[in-house]
């Protein structure tokens, strides 16, 4: 028995001096050793990995995933970057959050990719981000939100630059944008192209439309008011519910409020319902420009059985010439990839020649720190305009840079560009002229 | 201004209250008679929409669509719900609240799966297109169209049960299954029938929105919880109860969205429900039978 318990002493001791001596020494464990000389070396031998993650029942990330897979496959093609080729991880989230955070793991400590794409709602690149966070100092690595103009990715950035730098975000606009930049645009569209002065107003409930009806206090006024110094004059204003289907007390308040234009601050709304309601309504002659959304997308003409004829709205789904990369990117995407260009799907193609375009300017494949800075002052031409990303908070650069077109549905079932001028594809034509 | 829209209250009242009856009947007609909570609902109006354009898609006519997609339902109703979960499970409800939720989702994204929202689905059954004016209120013809077929197919349900000898027959099971049952009803036949009957409502309604409601693959949930709502307010299983909880929600919609603003009217109309499920609990007409 004393035997016994002097072996069970010794063998505690021993545990003990190894525990002890282990965090003096920063022991580790054969696997825990290095493991950033073997990223590198992974990086440098094998190909350029990117993940990819989306959520694959969603059109968005679908549309994305062909937009990767079409960037990656070109590069490759052509040789892909600095004569290594780029394999790209495709992973599916299920649009659930815990199941994000564990395929960005599995990503980057097991893949060892050099980015990760979350081509999804921002509220899944912001669990991202912050695993991405955790990790960074363990297994550097670059990570880019190509769905989601919400303020959460770049702000992040701002507040904490150290931790979350290897973050960028690219979207249309980030939501702190549309008032800057979208309120100039429709200005524009109003008392130029369109010719006339009253509006009225209509929001979504939801984050984002909030600093455009409330304002912050102390740092950007409401829209209205933005409108109204703009020598617009906002005759009606209203919010919608999410959930709500009915609009038809909206329209008559719009009919009898003799507003010219109904600006549409939406984006998730019901948009078909909507739509069918306007064309039923005393407010069908009043035309409307719906800011984003399903109305910017082909398949609406279809479900709304041609009701939206006339409606205006911001899409990027139609082809213009705004770049060389512009038609070949649209063409390329249907017949070879199979899905249409919807939202994200343009801006996870230039994320990728973008990235590609840092790793080339930086001159590395494995110093992340050089890759942040180069994609921090790059610029590149894209299907939109031009990619590049603010060198500060890590939002892509916004309007005039990277373009979204207002267009007009018309008598043919197709969406014509009749804003900015130089892509006008058709001229502005009022719902009452346009059904004659 | 004020008399403006009082009349559009009015009128709204009406359609709205009509299109929601034509919503929560069916499902008000199984409480009722089945004494279950059919959370497999919804199915009827996505089957409804993908059902008719699969068919349309097939090269069928709009006619004959409606009819092949009419006896896909029947098939659903009686072979899946009624044969494999309602018969088998009817005292396990919670197994049956299981499966019956599981089909629904299983058909919700088949259709996505299928025909998702990119697929651009939109039935044509516009019956009359474009507006007129009663008095200051500007409608729809098709919204009114919809709201008076659901009249009517109300109006064909109540004289069913008061002037027919199977409505006398299901309003006696929907009191006491086993008097009936001792009286010489075909408890399992009236049981077929009224899932048949329980189907017809929600299709009609789906066919007559369609002009002015999108249709996506996930619509079957809100027009059950629509349905849910009526069903709750009015009482469970009693169609008097639903009828006038579908008019009141109406009312409600109506009036908050022309008198104060629209983005409240569903918040409204929940509230009013939990107030009246406080001081009348069952619903405005609390009973154990169908009428």
């Amino acid at each position: 028995m004393k035997k016994r318990f002097c072996l069970i002493s010794a063998v505690m001791v021993l545990i003990l001096t190894f525990t002890m001596t282990s965090s003096v020494y920063a022991f580790k464990w054969p696997w825990e050793r290095d493991e950033k000389v073997g990223n590198v070396r992974e990086m440098v031998e094998g190909p350029i990995k990117i993940g990819f993650m989306g959520n694959l029942s969603s059109p968005f990330s679908l549309s994305s995933r062909g937009a990767a897979q079409m960037a990656v496959d070109e590069m490759n093609a052509a040789g892909g970057i600095m004569g290594k080729q780029v394999e790209l991880i495709i992973e599916d989230t299920k649009g659930e959050i815990p199941k994000c955070v564990e395929i960005y793991k599995k990503l980057v400590m097991v893949d060892k990719v050099l980015a990760v794409i979350i081509a999804e709602k921002v509220e899944m690149s912001a669990a991202g981000m912050e695993i991405g966070a955790e990790l960074f100092p363990e297994f550097p690595h670059l990570f880019f939100s190509t769905i989601g103009s919400g303020d959460v990715i770049w702000h992040r950035v701002r507040d904490n630059y150290d931790k979350y730098k290897f973050g960028f975000q690219t979207y249309y606009a980030i939501s702190t944008h549309y008032l800057e930049k979208f309120s100039g645009m429709f200005t524009d569209i109003y008392k130029n192209t369109m010719g006339v002065k009253k509006v009225a107003l209509i929001y979504e409930d939801m984050e984002w439309t909030q600093p455009l009806r409330k304002g912050i206090p102390g740092v950007s006024p409401r829209l209205a008011e933005v409108y109204e110094k703009a020598g617009l004059e906002v005759v009606y204003e209203t919010t919608l519910s999410l959930d709500q289907k009915m609009f038809n007390s909206v329209f008559e308040e719009v009919a009898a409020s003799g507003a010219d234009v109904i600006d549409c601050v939406i984006g998730y709304i019901d948009q078909a319902s909507f739509i069918k309601q306007w064309e039923q309504s005393s407010a069908r002659d009043t035309q409307w420009i719906i800011w984003g959304g399903l109305a910017g997308m082909p398949p609406i003409w279809k479900m709304t059985g041609g009701k939206v004829l006339g409606g205006m709205v911001g899409s990027s789904m139609v082809a213009v010439n705004i770049t060389p990369k512009t038609i070949p990117f649209m063409v390329n995407l249907y017949t070879k990839y199979k899905v249409g260009p919807i939202f994200g799907s343009h801006t996870t193609y230039d994320t990728l020649f973008g990235f590609k375009k840092a790793l080339e300017t930086g001159k590395t494949l494995v110093d992340v720190d050089t890759i942040i800075k180069s994609l921090e002052t790059i610029e590149e031409v894209a299907v939109l305009g031009t990619i590049g990303w603010n060198a500060e908070k890590h939002y892509n650069l916004p309007s005039p840079k990277y373009v979204t077109p207002i267009v007009q549905w018309k008598k043919d079932g197709k969406m014509y560009v009749i804003y900015p001028e130089q892509y006008q594809q058709k001229p502005y034509e009022s719902p009452v002229n346009i059904r004659k | 201004m004020l008399l403006v829209k009082l009349q559009s209250v009015l009128a709204y009242t009406f359609i709205w209250g009509s299109i929601y009856l034509l919503i929560s009947l069916g499902f008000s007609l199984i409480c009722g008679v089945l004494r279950i909570f059919h959370l497999g609902y919804g199915v009827i109006f996505v089957l409804a929409a993908y059902g008719t354009w699969a068919f349309l898609d097939a090269g069928l006519g709009l006619i004959p669509s409606i009819l092949a997609m009419f006896l896909l339902q029947v098939l659903v109703a009686l072979l899946v719900f009624y044969k494999g979960i309602f018969q088998r499970y009817l005292d396990r409800e919670e197994i049956l609240l299981t499966l019956t939720m599981l089909v629904f989702m299983a058909v919700t994204h088949m259709a996505n799966y299928f025909y998702p929202i990119t697929a651009g689905v939109n039935l044509p059954t516009t019956i009359i297109d474009g507006t007129f004016k009663l008095g200051a209120v500007r409608i729809s013809y098709q919204m009114l169209l919809a709201a008076l077929m659901g009249v009517a197919v109300t109006v064909s349900l109540i004289l069913f049960f008061l002037k027919t000898r199977l409505g006398l027959i299901i309003r006696a099971m929907s009191q006491s299954t086993q008097a009936s049952l001792l009286l010489g009803a075909d408890i399992n036949k009236m049981y077929y029938l009224a899932m048949i009957l329980s189907i017809i409502p929600p299709i009609i309604c789906t066919l007559m929105i369609a002009p002015f409601w999108s249709i996506d693959p996930h619509m079957g949930a809100s027009l059950l919880m629509t349905a849910m709502l009526i069903a709750i307010l009015g009482g469970l299983g009693n169609l008097k109860g639903s009828i006038i909880a579908s008019y009141l929600i109406g009312f409600i919609h109506a009036a908050v969205s022309f008198l104060y603003v629209s983005r409240f009217m569903g918040f409204a109309a929940l509230i009013i429900t939990l107030i009246v499920m406080i001081f009348k609990r069952g619903g405005l007409f609390a009973g154990e039978t169908i009428w």
